[in-house]
């Protein structure tokens, strides 16, 4: 079992005529997803990894029955391309591309809520089940089957957790990507509420880093719902107050936001605080995770 | 995007706040002009693009010439926080009644615009948000339904106000959420908005940050915004598209994601000191690594460097050749630990290894800076 992708999963990759849609649509597809169409408006008609491709997302969705997406889209034009897919039905949609406007995000999110779409990203490297498929860009030597729930708010990072438990014979149920954008689709919690729901899923791992208020919150989440143990890492406790650091959501605000404050809320939550990756292995092991 | 001070105060003036007769000033005799024309006692304000500036002694004020003279000169020639003062700000100095408070940001984890206020303005709100919570109310805009001005009213009706005032700063929200929708606003804040003994409002200070992301589609005239970055390290960085922060310790690091070169600072910081952040984004190409290693290398006294990416979006395998020319070229003696993992991971060991890098492919970063302290010889 897993969350957001399984046998049922029909994706279409949007944007898939670029550079970067055709190469990953390459490798999702060798990864063993299903993946039935692409969008580009313009190139409709034509195949891409043997993919056909349509002009528009209603198109795509009428002729393949396709039930989520992942985007390979320009930042500019991310927040039209979103509303289209809305309007067409699909119920996932996994965004990719960084660099998107705040406001365009705002939008998007907004919309997704209004019609009950569960949408990731921006700046995520999307969804990975091990041995089953992924939508995104993870890079799958490094994922191994199992019953460890990822989420990072880092794209890197998730491969480095993923990495690591895999070499010490642990595996992994889903491994999510958040996004690392200021503004997110969704939530941190609600994510966790998945793994919490999901059979497959023993215990899983928060990889979060400074700035924001996600594992703020969502430690009132874990707090007050999860009966899974959850282990936790906090990236940034080097980094400069008040210097960025890549994501516009690494900024140090005041007290909330930094490495200490969200490991103190995520302690208090009874989660597990590693304060280097590797000792995740560590934790693995004690609570005799597969 | 910061925008400076008297840059902001333009674009608030365009749109109707009330706000301070002024000038900008680049020397002494430029500040003694405008103060002339305005009319003494001024305050002088260094236009520097960091926080709490005030008390950091940024701000002064003139009542004669001959104290302008000196207090600009002396302004003119400091540093605040690290940064050379280019330019003062010189305004009237206004009789203040009251200091408020306004901001308009994002708020990250509800995904709303959120309108902030206060009757407790001035340089120390930060500690007024602490310690006396009910002197700041803040209302969020719903996205699809958008800002309307009775919810400021009942905002400022929550303070206590009087109506008069709460008719005036109305006006002024009203006009700063238009600002931040327009020019894509992530902050955009008054602080103080004073209260005039007449009761008449004046927005004495401007903060406007642009969103990054929205800078090509928000159209107004400025100096190309790699110019406002000091450190030319960090200036270079941004020419050639990566996020690189200057930082004072003697390793080096190149990363292909934010949160993967954080924690390899913190892994590094453990025992060493890490000279820079350097982060790729996902257009690694053999070019940009190869000035990503000239960038990094242009910080003296380095003893090593790290370079810890993933084959995810990235075709680390290019990524890898640029590296390696650039060794050959340079003839680079320092060590060089590289941890490459995911797509074509084998490949681009090859090229690395090739290059004389020592290549670890454990997939803990931990691994990878144990080897790298074994390099330095242990310090």
């Amino acid at each position: 079992m897993s969350i957001l992708i399984d046998d049922s999963t029909r994706v279409i990759v949007q944007g898939i005529t670029g550079r970067i849609g055709s190469t990953q649509t390459h490798w999702m597809l060798e990864y063993g997803t299903k993946v039935v169409g692409g969008v580009t408006p313009g190139k409709g008609g034509t195949t891409i990894e043997g993919v056909p491709v349509f002009d528009s997302v209603k198109e795509a969705v009428q002729e393949t029955g396709a039930n989520a997406s992942v985007f390979f889209v320009p930042a500019a034009f991310v927040l039209d391309a979103f509303l289209e897919t809305i309007d067409a039905g699909v119920k996932l949609i996994v965004v990719v591309p960084e660099h998107i406007p705040v406001k365009d995000v705002i939008k998007m999110r907004s919309y997704a809520n209004e019609k009950g779409v569960f949408a990731l990203g921006p700046t995520t490297p999307g969804i990975l089940v091990p041995g089953k498929g992924k939508m995104g860009i993870m890079p799958a030597s490094l994922f191994a089957p199992g019953r460890v729930g990822i989420i990072s708010r880092s794209g890197t990072l998730s491969y480095e957790f993923a990495g690591i438990l895999s070499e010490s014979n642990v595996g992994q149920s889903t491994v999510v990507g958040m996004g690392a954008d200021p503004v997110v689709l969704r939530n941190l919690a609600d994510i966790l509420e998945l793994f919490q729901e999901d059979e497959g899923t023993d215990a899983v791992i928060v990889v979060g880093e400074v700035g924001g208020e996600q594992e703020e919150k969502a430690a009132g989440f874990i707090g007050r719902k999860m009966t899974k143990p959850v282990a936790a890492y906090i990236a940034g406790r080097y980094s400069p107050q008040g210097k960025r650091m890549g994501h516009a959501g690494a900024i140090v605000r005041g007290t909330t936001g930094t490495v200490a404050g969200k490991q103190e809320a995520l302690s208090a939550a009874g989660v597990e605080v590693l304060q280097s990756p590797e000792h995740v292995a560590e934790w693995a092991k004690k609570h005799n995770l597969r | 995007m910061r925008l400076h001070e008297y840059e902001a105060l333009d674009i608030f003036e365009q749109v109707g706040i009330p706000v301070p007769r002024r000038g900008v000033a680049g020397t002494m005799h430029e500040a003694l002009q405008v103060a002339g024309e305005i009319g003494y006692p001024v305050m002088l304000k260094a236009q520097v693009l960091v926080g709490g500036r005030g008390l950091a002694g940024g701000i002064k004020t003139a009542s004669t010439p001959d104290e302008l003279k000196e207090r600009a000169e002396e302004l003119l020639s400091c540093e605040i926080k690290g940064l050379p003062v280019r330019k003062i700000l010189v305004c009237e100095k206004v009789e203040i009644a009251r200091e408020l408070y306004v901001g308009i940001t994002v708020d990250g984890y509800s995904g709303k615009p959120v309108i902030v206020v206060s009757t407790e303005g001035g340089v120390r709100i930060e500690e007024t948000a602490k310690a006396s919570p009910e002197k700041i109310a803040s209302i969020h805009v719903e996205p699809s339904f958008g800002y309307y001005p009775y919810q400021a009213r009942s905002l400022l009706r929550m303070l206590g106000l009087k109506q008069q005032l709460i008719t005036s700063w109305t006006d002024v929200i009203g006009k700063l959420y238009n600002i931040a929708l327009r020019y894509e606003a992530l902050i955009s804040e008054i602080n103080p908005l004073v209260v005039l003994p007449n009761g008449g409002l004046l927005a004495v200070d401007a903060v406007l940050e642009v969103d990054d992301s929205a800078l090509s589609r928000v159209r107004f005239a400025l100096p190309d915004r790699v110019d406002r970055i000091e450190n030319p390290l960090e200036r270079r960085g941004r020419e050639i598209g990566v996020t690189y922060v200057d930082l004072d310790g003697d390793i080096g690091l190149i990363s292909s994601g934010a949160g993967l070169g954080m924690a390899s600072m913190d892994i590094i910081g453990e025992r060493m000191k890490p000279a820079n952040f350097l982060e790729t984004g996902g257009g690694i190409t053999a070019d940009l690594l190869y000035r990503c290693m000239e960038l990094v290398m242009m910080k003296p006294d380095l003893r090593a460097i790290f370079i810890n990416v993933y084959g995810g979006i990235n075709p680390i395998h290019e990524g890898a050749k640029g590296v390696v020319r650039y060794i050959r070229e340079h003839n680079v003696k320092i060590p060089i630990v590289a941890k490459a993992l995911g797509n074509r991971q084998e490949e681009t060991w090859e090229i690395f290894q090739s290059g004389g890098v020592h290549v670890v492919t454990e997939a803990a970063t931990e691994r990878a800076i144990d080897r790298l302290y074994e390099l330095v010889g242990g310090n």
